[in-house]
């Protein structure tokens, strides 16, 4: 039998997140544990937590789940855990250990398709190097699934969305439109080697892109997911106490995911995202109104965006095209902080 | 006239087929766009503001009807600020206006009354139904200046889309020209007459 993930979902991926204006709402309330070996938190909202072991020695922790992206289960084991582990990469961090976590159907999915995805999960967690070495499942309607990753890092050497500098330029390692190349496949309206295109993108570990970070001592970085190339810009910007500017004309998009924005195929999530960020965003006026609104699709599993010195962007640059990261680009700039943080133009 | 009807619809589906409707659509036509599910409708009238396209809603129970009547292409937004700060328009605009004769708010105690007039004022901006104008008159016109307490409140009451007009006669009178920087200065003929076809006027 043929299973469709797809079948159970309203939003999959990083766009069932929820609201980040709710989430911050939220998270205002909660109490952030006070410990000096907490070198990483919440606080700058980044991509993962950092835990001080010793001098040589920090623990970095994350953990990413949600509902299908793709019909095929294997498939989205594989995207659910590239997801997971690329808030290690993108803090420059070694992936070494997790645990599945797993929400599955058991009345209405045979039980085939409960292994592929862990077996996807499985075997993109072993190219990135990490064992998987427990994990829980609940039974619930839709599925779906992620890990609670675990990593090592140097506590000098960790890369935060804290560390850009006015002066860099951004690059950007994975063309964007995830979500709205998945909108479009659920309508009907997307073609189905952009869909293939966009799966591989989800596919692809972040991981030689960050060992080119490592290599060029980059320290500001973070991944793009559920919040949007701006929304994770923003993020960054805000962390870093500067302003970005980004030139949507450089930015890669996916196959035809420009004109499913022309057809008006903008899925929700790139207007909560909008909505989100409208404050402390400004929008040039000859922006076009499609790649604005692919500023702000969410992605599932996206590229990382690196603050660069200019004087090793070039270096950086080719060093991510050579290890097969073809689509890397600069999209943008540091800047001094501005009357906003995200300045978008063409 | 064309009519869209997206009920039981989700995002983006309503908004490809508005979209579909006002390019296949001639100049002049009128469009009826029915939406059933709120953040579609929230989604469909933020892309047709972002565009500058003009249309009116109206909600019952739950469905939502958009007219927008086709005028070739959107002038381009006056401001890029305006642009890209309008809120997601959640907020519906009523019938009436509210009248600023005076720069606080009731008889009594002068502190007292500045100080609700600043609460009033920041109140309107979380009411469910928005005001259609605000008019200022009189000592009213020193809400709107730049270093007035309320200043930050009445302008992201106008990124709202109400229009703000101050008397002109008024602004000159207390030689504040300088300091208003939001709203239009308007005359007493076009204040008489929002205030004539208003449905309701309210004074704080």
């Amino acid at each position: 039998m043929k299973v469709d993930l797809l079948r159970f979902v309203e939003s999959g991926g990083c766009s069932a997140k929820i609201s980040p204006k709710m989430l911050e709402e939220i998270l205002k309330y909660l109490p952030l544990p006070h410990d000096p070996n907490i070198l990483v938190d919440i606080d700058t909202h980044d991509d993962a937590g950092v835990y001080r072991v010793n001098d040589d020695l920090a623990l970095v922790l994350t953990t990413d789940f949600f509902p299908p992206v793709c019909s095929d289960p294997y498939e989205f084991g594989q995207i659910a855990a590239t997801n997971s582990i690329s808030d290690i990469y993108a803090m420059g961090g070694t992936p070494v250990l997790a645990l599945n976590i797993m929400m599955f159907p058991a009345a209405k999915l045979p039980m085939s398709a409960y292994s592929e995805i862990l077996k996807g999960g499985y075997d993109t967690a072993s190219e990135a190097g990490v064992r998987i070495i427990g994990g829980h499942t609940i039974d619930d309607s839709t599925p779906k699934y992620g890990l609670a990753v675990v990593g090592y890092i140097d506590p000098e050497k960790i890369i935060t969305n804290a560390g850009a500098k006015p002066g860099d330029v951004l690059i950007l390692t994975k063309p964007v439109g995830t979500g709205i190349i998945l909108a479009g496949q659920k309508l009907g309206m997307t073609q189905e080697k952009d869909i293939l295109e966009a799966l591989g993108f989800m596919k692809q570990l972040n991981r030689s892109a960050a060992e080119v970070m490592k290599n060029f001592n980059i320290c500001g970085a973070t991944d793009i997911t559920g919040f949007g190339l701006a929304g994770h810009a923003l993020k960054m910007a805000n962390a870093s106490g500067v302003s970005i500017t980004l030139n949507m004309k450089k930015v890669p998009l996916i196959g035809s995911a420009y004109s499913l924005l022309e057809e008006g195929c903008i899925p929700g999530a790139a207007f909560r995202n909008l909505d989100y960020a409208d404050k402390d965003t400004d929008c040039d006026a000859n922006l076009d109104y499609n790649l604005k609104m692919a500023a702000f699709d969410a992605q599932t599993s996206g590229g990382l965006l690196m603050s660069v010195a200019p004087g090793s962007a070039d270096m950086v640059l080719s060093g991510l095209h050579s290890c097969g990261l073809e689509h890397s680009a600069i999209i943008g700039e540091v800047i001094e902080r501005g009357k906003k943080f995200i300045y978008l133009y063409m | 006239m064309r009519v869209v009807d997206t009920k039981g619809q989700q995002c983006p589906a309503p908004l490809i087929a508005t979209r579909k409707a006002i390019k296949e659509s001639k100049e002049g036509e009128t469009i009826r766009i029915i939406i059933d599910n709120k953040t579609s409708f929230d989604n469909v009238a933020r892309f047709l503001r972002d565009n500058n396209i003009l249309f009116s809603s109206e909600e019952e129970k739950g469905v939502w009807t958009l007219t927008v009547t086709k005028t070739g292409t959107g002038e381009p937004s006056e401001s890029i600020e305006e642009y890209c700060t309008v809120a997601v328009p959640h907020f519906n605009k009523g019938n009436f206006v509210i009248v600023f004769s005076s720069d606080k708010m009731g008889e009594g105690d002068k502190e007292l009354g500045t100080m609700l007039m600043s609460n009033f004022i920041r109140a309107v901006k979380d009411l469910d139904v928005l005001p259609g104008k605000m008019l200022f008159y009189n000592s009213g016109v020193r809400l709107g200046t730049t270093d007035s307490d309320v200043y930050e409140s009445l302008k992201e009451i106008e990124q709202m889309g109400v229009g703000l007009l101050f008397c002109g006669t008024c602004v000159k009178f207390y030689d504040i020209q300088e300091k208003i920087k939001i709203g239009i200065l308007s005359n007493m003929f076009e204040i008489a007459q929002l205030m004539a076809s208003a449905g309701n006027i309210v004074k704080p």
